[in-house]
């Protein structure tokens, strides 16, 4: 089946699962999703360069979505609840929300050690849109 | 610089109204405020106007469209859109109008007609080279109400807020809102209720959470010398009225994106836009926090009420559940908040709400908010929270 990201660019599945953003050469600034510039107001140069972001971080926040967001959302009949997290990459200095993978918000607790992974979001007519989620990982993050 | 002046408001009822246009309504608050500005449309100097994206290329050019309603003069007209903080954009829009000497009169309007359940996202260019963030948030799945509840998870988790706070908040405005013939839902919920509500983004439930409603509303601003000519009384003074955006840095993740800077790496404060405004709000009065007789602030959800507690400097961090467990914030109390019954009662209508601040402020300092009144009020200020990071405060003293 075609494959299609969700957007171009913002993540990887090889070698690793990863979000890709951009990160300032002069600054170090990290956004996500990578832009073509530099967010930092003071920073003068602009010069970004496309990075990986570490692959696990920490769970700084999560909530369970009950009724189906509108489209462009393509919701399962019947609709199930998705869980949306928040997760820390302590080394970017950035958080990032993504869904969970897997349907359960339970045993999620503030803190705990999260992974990126590449997932299918819906198949439609066209094919299957893939991306980021996260789920709990095995060990420590990074950072 | 010559003070600023409200002379006139006029107020729609919220609520859903299939069989009346937009326009109608707005036509409506226009005359409204210019008769109780003891005004003609024909004396109206200026006007701006929200400009409303759910009523299509006319509802972008809404102050335009009521215009050629009610008949056009040929006066400036700026159609403004900046989310929910619309409102105050409009008011700072006109109030530099009038401090500049350009007019001596500007009616701010703004009428909305909002679709029901989540905002959905608006229609985008097919051709971009890549997709807007908004539209890849909602295949993402993530709603507005998903943002506030991220942020209150947060909250539960430092401060040890509970789901009854959240529910208490909306107890206190509804019953508020109860007293309010304008606002949408006039039934007072007890916590038994609002507990009982469907939850929507965990924790936050139904009742929680602002509807999305039709509403419209409307303020003429005059300058002080045309104050006088029309021999308004009480005079209801535009203290300030500020405009901020968010500071890089800041840790909210703002609708619609999809990341910001860790909490560990912030170098701003959480709804860095609304502290901002808030204080150039103060600093532009002369006043603070601790002036402040009551205040209108975006209770979008339940977590901004607490939240906008501390952003607009009336408590510490984490300390806005102990001022609602006391009863401080309700009518009665030290400091109320949402004496109109907030937007829990009214609903969302965006280019409205922040006008719908001014109106309830200006009709209680006048002293005719009738149940709902707030004794003695003499100063009190507006904020509302605009998607995007754009914020805007409001205070008005008399
Ligand atoms: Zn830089």
């Amino acid at each position: 089946m075609k494959q299609t990201p969700v957007l171009e660019g913002a993540f990887v599945s090889d070698p690793e699962p990863a979000l890709v953003g951009s990160r300032c050469r002069t600054c170090e600034t990290v956004a996500f999703p990578a832009s073509f510039t530099c967010p930092n107001p003071r920073c003068a140069q602009k010069d970004v360069v496309a990075t990986p972001i570490s692959r696990t971080g920490r769970l700084a926040s999560w909530t369970t979505v009950h009724f189906p967001p509108p489209p462009p959302f393509v919701a399962p009949d019947p609709f199930e609840p998705i869980t949306v997290v928040e997760v820390e990459f302590a080394s970017e200095g950035i958080q990032v929300v993504g869904p969970l993978a897997g349907a359960s918000a339970e045993g999620l607790r503030m803190g705990m050690a999260m992974e990126t992974v590449v997932e299918p979001y819906y198949s439609d007519d066209s094919g299957e849109v893939i991306g980021w989620k996260f789920r709990p990982a095995e060990g420590d993050a990074d950072g | 610089m010559g003070d600023v002046i409200v002379a006139g408001v006029g107020l729609h009822p919220w609520g859903k109204f299939p069989e009346k246009s937009w326009v109608e309504m707005g036509a409506e608050v226009a005359l409204g405020a210019v008769d109780d500005a003891g005004m003609e449309w024909t004396d109206v100097e200026a006007m701006v106007s929200g400009a409303m994206q759910w009523g299509g290329s006319t509802g972008m050019r809404s102050g335009n469209t009521i215009a050629a309603a009610l008949g056009e003069t040929g006066v400036p007209i700026a159609n403004i859109n900046n989310a929910c903080a619309s409102g105050g954009s409009l008011m700072r829009a006109a109030y530099a109008m009038i401090t500049s000497g350009m007019h001596d009169s500007v009616l701010v309007i703004g009428t909305d007609k909002s679709p029901k359940g989540y905002f959905p996202s608006v229609p985008v260019l097919a051709d971009e080279p890549r997709p807007p963030v908004d539209m890849v948030r909602w295949q993402v799945g993530v709603p507005n109400p998903a943002y506030w509840a991220l942020e209150m998870r947060k909250r539960m988790e430092a401060y040890g807020s509970t789901e009854e706070h959240l529910a208490q908040v909306k107890v206190k405005n509804s019953r508020h809102g109860s007293l309010n013939p304008y606002a949408r839902y006039r039934k007072a919920f007890t916590m038994e209720q609002v507990l009982a509500s469907p939850m929507v983004c965990d924790p936050l439930r139904l009742l929680e959470i602002c509807a999305t409603s039709d509403g419209a509303a409307a303020v003429v601003l005059v300058s002080d010398k045309k104050a006088r000519r029309l021999g308004v009384s009480p005079l209801v003074k535009v203290a300030a009225c500020s405009l901020a955006s968010g500071e890089f840095g800041d840790p909210t993740i703002r609708i619609p994106l999809l990341a910001a800077a860790s909490d560990g790496a912030a170098t701003a404060p959480l709804l860095s836009e609304s502290r901002l405004a808030a204080q150039m709000a103060y600093e532009q009065a002369g006043l603070g926090p601790e002036d402040m007789d009551f205040v209108e602030l975006p209770d979008n959800s339940s977590w901004h009420e607490l939240q906008y507690l501390e952003t607009m400097g009336f408590c510490g961090e984490g300390e806005a559940e102990k001022l609602l467990d006391a009863g401080e914030t309700a009518l009665g109390g030290r400091l109320p908040v949402c004496p109109s019954g907030g937007f829990s009662s009214f609903g969302e209508a965006t280019m409205a709400q922040g006008i719908l601040q001014i109106v309830e402020v200006t009709w209680q300092l006048r002293g005719t908010a009738g149940a709902r009144q707030v004794e003695g009020a003499r100063k009190a200020i507006t904020e509302v929270y605009g998607a995007q990071a754009n914020n805007s405060a409001c205070i008005l003293t008399t």
